[in-house]
């Protein structure tokens, strides 16, 4: 099964607003490059409270070791696609 | 045939209305960000086992000047520092820069042996130290009625909360001390002597001295929820055999050298020349990190691993109980809860 990456990148934008509670952006204006630890903000709470969301969303594991790599939205797309995969 | 466990979704786990609510209480409080500062290398007592007194820091000289440390905070603040910590040796020593700390970073912490008051206008939670009732103060701190003079200084005042740390010599005595403060309206709650690097002496934990504690912590914390700052969770994190760092991975810069997130790339220990280490940096310098069980540590570490606790109900309740603990024993103002979760479970493995 092939994975969209925009649709996913969407998504995941969705979740981190709503979760983080992020005013003035939407998911499709939410630039998918931005650092989220140096320019969003995000610290480690945050990322853990996300990674349950995704957990639930997509039924895959985040590992906490891997939440240092994490660092846009299109890294963390490709890193549930990548895990989607591996799974398959 | 050994039935699967059930896995659960977070978004259950929180479906639970009181669940959901203590997950909401608490994760307000996420913003918070931590930093500790030494603030004079004296003090007026010399306790056995004392950590600051111990490796290098203590030799650091004293920065006095009131402007270089507001400039520190000022800069603390920029970099996101939302929390502030003063530690040793004795902060109450020198008040007015407690006082510079407080008007610049409004949330914090002090940690003091009691035996001079802080001004009640610095609004930060106290943590007064005690190590036993007054003649093994005496014996240990080389200081006269510790508690008696403890409670006249911080009488009805709701900054403060007594830390009562556990050693090997004191766990009884720990009854006697409980109910003091619980008749006189004051707050308590646990730490773990813990030992500095080097340390072969009488206050170390053993395997059954960390069994004796986990019963006492127990016993007080049912006859004494009002005053007893503290969950089932709270004890089995303190009095494993295995210690902070081998249960949870310490996410402090001292054992974590990932500068990406968290307390790695945010934390900072201050000595009283106002440099810092990374290598040394953690909430309780030159503790041997293997016997880690500080109270301290506790409040960052275990609450970083909320990932690994979100399992289930029962262990995320647990998990939730820490954090109430945490923020209520920090944080002034916050009010701790009626505890989740009273049962004694396991702490989650790692990944």
């Amino acid at each position: 099964m092939s994975y969209d990456i925009n649709q996913t990148i969407t998504r995941i934008s969705e979740i981190i607003i709503n979760e983080l509670k992020l005013e003035d952006v939407t998911p499709q204006t939410f630039n998918p490059d931005l650092d989220l630890i140096d320019e969003v903000g995000v610290d480690s709470m945050d990322l853990a409270t996300v990674a349950l969301v995704l957990r639930d969303e997509y039924g895959i594991r985040i590992d906490e070791d891997d939440y240092p790599k994490l660092t846009s939205v299109r890294i963390i797309a490709q890193y549930i696609i990548n895990k989607l995969t591996e799974k398959e | 045939m050994s039935a699967q466990p059930q896995e659960y979704k977070f978004s259950d786990i929180i479906a639970d209305p009181r669940i959901r609510e203590r997950w909401e209480k608490v994760r307000r409080y996420f913003f918070l960000r931590e930093s500790t500062y030494d603030m004079s290398n004296r003090c007026n007592i010399r306790c056995e086992g004392c950590y600051y007194f111990t490796g290098e820091k203590q030799f650091a000289p004293e920065n006095t000047d009131e402007n270089a440390w507001r400039q520190l905070l000022q800069s603390e603040k920029e970099r996101g520092i939302t929390f502030a910590v003063l530690a040793g040796a004795e902060p109450s020593l020198v008040p007015n820069l407690c006082a510079i700390c407080y008007q610049v970073i409004p949330l914090g912490a002090i940690a003091t042996n009691g035996l001079k008051a802080i001004p009640r206008e610095i609004d930060y939670r106290i943590h007064i130290s005690a190590w036993g009732n007054d003649q093994t103060s005496q014996a240990i701190r080389r200081a006269p009625n510790m508690l008696a003079r403890q409670m006249v200084n911080y009488k009805d005042d709701p900054r403060a909360v007594f830390v009562y740390t556990f050693t090997p010599g004191n766990i009884d005595e720990a009854r006697e001390v409980t109910k003091l403060l619980a008749d006189n309206g004051q707050h308590i709650t646990f730490n773990m002597f813990s030992a500095p690097v080097g340390y072969q002496g009488y206050l170390r934990h053993t395997p059954e001295t960390l069994g004796k504690t986990r019963e006492t912590m127990d016993e007080l914390l049912t006859e004494y929820p009002q005053t007893v700052l503290f969950s089932t969770y709270n004890i089995v994190a303190h009095t494993d055999k295995l210690g902070l760092h081998d249960l949870f991975s310490c996410s402090y810069p001292r054992m974590n050298p990932s500068t990406d997130i968290g307390l790695g790339r945010s934390f900072r220990q201050y000595r009283t020349d106002l440099q810092w280490d990374r290598d040394a940096a953690c909430c309780v310098p030159d503790t041997d990190c293997t016997d880690c069980r500080h109270y301290a540590a506790g409040s960052a570490v275990v609450t970083a691993r909320m990932y690994r606790h979100a399992t289930d109900p029962v262990t995320f309740s647990a998990w939730l109980d820490y954090v109430d603990t945490y923020l209520a024993v920090w944080v002034r103002g916050y009010d701790k809860g009626l505890n989740l979760c009273n049962t004694f479970i396991s702490p989650p493995p790692t990944n």
